[in-house]
């Protein structure tokens, strides 16, 4: 079964009990988990996960960051980094 | 091996699946047409369901008429851009006719609708002071634009004004221009945005309306003018864009505004300036298929009823349908196999229909896409409802 590195960091667990739903095969998530080549997900989908997350911090997440970051810490980073811009 | 390794992944889908339906629903050749809704496919007649034929034009007189006048007196080529070369009277007159009829001022005819909405939007917004909203849906070529304008690209929830509106209320206040791209119908599910609300929020935020009227233009509307007609916000809109290839029936594709400053975008839109303007013929027929759009309303009722006749026969077989009944007819499915499998049983059982499967279908969903054409006729029609009648038997018995 999948398991989740152990991380203190809010955003991460945030993001991962996101991906949880979609992670069909189960990989363990970190931050170097690749969202499409690892995860294999749809890069819709990834886009629709991110506007869970914006509703979530009430942030606004543009497209061209998505396509920018590949891992999940590229993601925390980004969201983080745009956290404290729109704070 | 570096190019192409990044589509070894989904070629292998690809190829396991065509292998178990047989067939490959992405490269189907209509090896000789027989009018608006036939073909020949592998030696068998085939109703097309799955074009975007709305008012089924394809083969009306008139078009065909001005199309083979067109390439008598204009010739089969313009060799060259709008900007250069290769704009004619023709090009200039439908400007004025889709002007007139939509009731704008101004309006630029391009080689494409996707290359419309990519020459509007890349040209009109520039990084890093402009951003984009777009709806989560739109189209391929909304994203494009985007892409090239290089600006910010914010998405709104799928026909949602209050996600609009908290993502106007977030930007920055050194943001100058704001664009909100949507569309009228949705080509996959066929489901209608709430146009008049999406301009409203728009504005509220002093951010321009880009609206696609793709799927709807002649098809909504007591005039045929789309769903900003029906919603009685056609004035409203900022920037109108369309094309020539679903209700009118040839390849083109416009952008129509009150804003006189649309003129600009000639001499600064690199889709418009560094492409082949559309042939006389295109031209031709796009512009007899408007008159024809405009002179008779009721092959847009008979449309509408061919909808209905569909949907409501779906709705009793059962069918997980993805939207409200309009010429779009979408069918959801459990997964990529059994629509595929689906699919092919329809061209077996004589019917065309588009299949669409993740990636890049909404919520990942596996559909089968039907759309209605006003040039189906009654016959036709029962060829389709038998189809998916023996379809619908078939699922049931799989998963009983
Ligand atoms: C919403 C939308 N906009 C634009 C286009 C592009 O139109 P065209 O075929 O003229 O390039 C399409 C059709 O594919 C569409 O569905």
């Amino acid at each position: 079964m999948s398991g989740i590195r152990q991380d203190d960091d809010l955003v991460f667990r945030k993001i991962c009990s996101l991906i949880e739903p979609l992670n069909e095969k189960g990989v363990e998530l970190s931050r170097e988990t690749d969202l499409i080549a690892d995860l294999e997900i749809d890069s819709v989908a990834v886009l629709d996960m991110v506007m869970d997350i914006e509703d979530f911090y009430d942030i606004s997440i543009p497209v061209n960051t998505i396509s920018e970051t590949k891992t999940i810490g590229e993601l925390v980073d980004a969201i983080h980094e745009i956290k404290k811009e729109q704070a | 091996m570096g190019l192409f390794e990044k589509f070894r992944a989904t070629a292998v889908t690809y190829e396991a699946l065509k292998e178990s339906a047989g067939r490959d629903p992405f490269g189907v050749s209509m090896d000789e047409m027989k009018g608006p809704t036939r073909a020949m496919v592998e030696g068998k007649e085939i109703v097309l369901a799955g074009t975007n034929n709305y008012l089924g034009l394809t083969y009306d007189k008139d078009a065909v008429d001005a199309a083979k006048d067109a390439v008598v007196a204009s010739g089969t080529g313009t060799t060259g851009s709008r900007f250069a070369n290769g704009t004619y009277a023709g090009h200039r007159n439908l400007e004025h006719e889709l002007a007139e009829f939509l009731g704008y001022k101004h309006c630029m005819v391009f080689s494409t609708g996707y290359q419309a909405n990519l020459g509007a939007i890349s040209a009109l917004v520039q990084p890093p002071e402009d951003v984009i909203l777009i709806d989560a849906d739109c189209h391929a070529c909304i994203y494009d634009g985007c892409q090239l304008s290089g600006a910010e690209t914010i998405r709104f929830r799928h026909n949602d004004p209050e996600s609009l509106d908290k993502r106007l209320s977030r930007l920055r206040p050194d943001i100058k221009g704001k664009l909100v791209c949507f569309e009228g119908m949705y080509s996959m599910f066929g489901d209608v945005a709430p146009v008049k609300e999406l301009v409203e929020v728009a504005h509220k935020h002093g951010a321009y309306a880009l609206l696609d009227e793709a799927h709807s233009f002649g098809v909504f509307g007591d005039n045929g003018r789309g769903v900003c007609e029906r919603d009685g916000v056609l004035d409203a809109v900022d920037f109108y864009t369309g094309t020539f290839s679903k209700s009118l029936a040839s390849i083109g594709g416009f952008v129509a505004s009150n804003h006189p400053e649309l003129e600009y975008l000639r001499f600064s839109s690199r889709p418009y300036m560094f492409t082949a303007s559309p042939s006389p013929a295109n031209v031709a027929a796009a512009s007899a298929a408007l008159a024809r759009l405009k002179g008779d309303q009721s092959m847009r009722k008979q449309l509408w009823e061919n909808a209905h006749r569909v949907y409501s026969a779906f709705q009793q077989l059962g069918f997980d349908l993805c939207a409200p009944e309009s010429p779009v007819i979408a069918v959801k499915l459990d997964n990529r196999e059994q629509a595929f499998l689906a699919w092919n049983f329809l061209m077996e059982n004589g019917v065309y229909v588009n299949l669409a499967i993740p990636p890049g279908t909404p919520n990942a969903t596996s559909i089968l896409r039907l759309s209605v054409s006003a040039a189906h006729t009654a016959d036709d029609l029962d060829i389709v409802v038998g189809a998916y009648t023996a379809l619908s038997e078939q699922l049931n018995a799989a998963a009983t």
